[in-house]
């Protein structure tokens, strides 16, 4: 499905970032993963890049001296990083927001800006943002997250607008609660709060890896030519 | 680099962009063809993808790492987007520091 297309793919490292790596490789795809670690995947097809996605002087450089040059194209970006502390902003530490910032804002702005410069006038491109329902939800204790998230959906819009004349679409999966290293690193009463989140959604589950492979091939096929500036959530929530 | 070889690059990089127009919206292209501003016959988009095709073209063809819209040509009095000649002047400035 994805035969030769160059994917790529921030926070490789682990979490749906490492599925979605998988998935790709698994179908043929070539994946540039960026992530601060070091790689989790050997593979042929697999190439990595260990970059702080906070530190947008580094993104840039790497774009423009290493991926333009050693790939000269990109088809589909996935900007999946992110990182989460859960706390009430009374007592939210001052690094913990900077760095949700910088990372879940920042950093997917940088990455997209540079992948469209790589996109333009050659195959379609496709830059899908990995969103939360914490927008939607709001929950207490995650309001820098949620801002962050509910900043990518709006990058999102107004990239796509930017970019359309260049055949590049721009679009957000907002993914519920699902098994990661994220969701794990959550205190039990966080992850009580969670359950009881689920409960009340409109399809009271945990995502699963395949409903987010199922919005993704939606959002990258060459057929969603017309589909930009939208956001898909998972589970019912909208 | 010398200028000379700067201002065939950016010289080259507008007629590609011309080249994409239809016939009776392209221009004529000399060293003080207007890019921004009054009398400019781009949009703000076009003159966008000149400066990334430039900023790229340097680094690939040249490493020569440059970036056109940093503070500094964003403070001038006069841009250096404003036409053909300022813009190559700009871009012997940076590779020459």
């Amino acid at each position: 499905m994805y035969k030769d297309k160059v994917v790529l793919i921030t926070g490789s490292s682990r979490g749906v970032g490492l599925a979605l790596t998988n998935y790709f490789l698994k179908h043929d795809a070539i994946v540039i993963g960026i992530s601060k670690g070091n790689p989790n995947i050997e593979h042929q097809k697999y190439h990595h890049y260990s970059i702080d996605i906070a530190d947008s002087a580094s993104i840039v450089n790497c774009f423009s001296t290493q991926i333009a040059k050693k790939f000269k194209q990109l088809d589909i970006v996935i900007n999946n990083a992110a990182v989460l502390t859960s706390q009430f902003s009374m007592i939210m530490p001052i690094k913990n927001a900077i760095d949700m910032v910088n990372v879940n804002l920042l950093g997917v702005f940088f990455v997209s800006r540079e992948a469209a410069k790589l996109m333009r006038n050659k195959e379609p491109g496709r830059i899908i943002n990995i969103g939360s329902m914490a927008v939607s939800l709001e929950p207490v204790g995650d309001s820098i997250y949620a801002a962050t998230k509910a900043g990518i959906n709006t990058l999102a819009n107004i990239m796509a607008k930017e970019f359309a004349s260049y055949n590049v679409t721009c679009n957000t999966l907002s993914i519920s609660a699902i098994e990661t290293d994220m969701l794990k690193q959550h205190s039990e009463v966080a992850r009580v709060k969670i359950k009881e989140i689920i409960k009340k959604l409109p399809i009271p589950r945990q995502a699963v890896m395949d409903d987010v492979f199922n919005v993704i091939d939606f959002f990258a096929s060459d057929r969603s030519s017309y589909i930009t500036a939208q956001t898909i959530y998972l589970g019912g929530i909208n | 680099m010398k200028k000379e070889i700067i201002n065939e690059i950016v010289v080259s990089q507008v007629k590609q962009l011309n080249d994409t127009f239809p016939e009776e919206q392209q221009f004529e292209i000399h060293d003080n063809t207007v890019l921004f501003g009054y009398g400019s016959k781009i949009d703000s988009l076009s003159l966008v993808s000149i400066i990334v095709d430039l900023e790229m073209l340097f680094s690939t063809e040249y490493n020569q790492e440059i970036s056109l819209t940093d503070d500094r040509a964003m403070a001038r009095e006069k841009s250096p987007f404003t036409n053909i000649n300022t813009l190559v002047d700009y871009i012997y400035e940076l590779i020459n520091e």
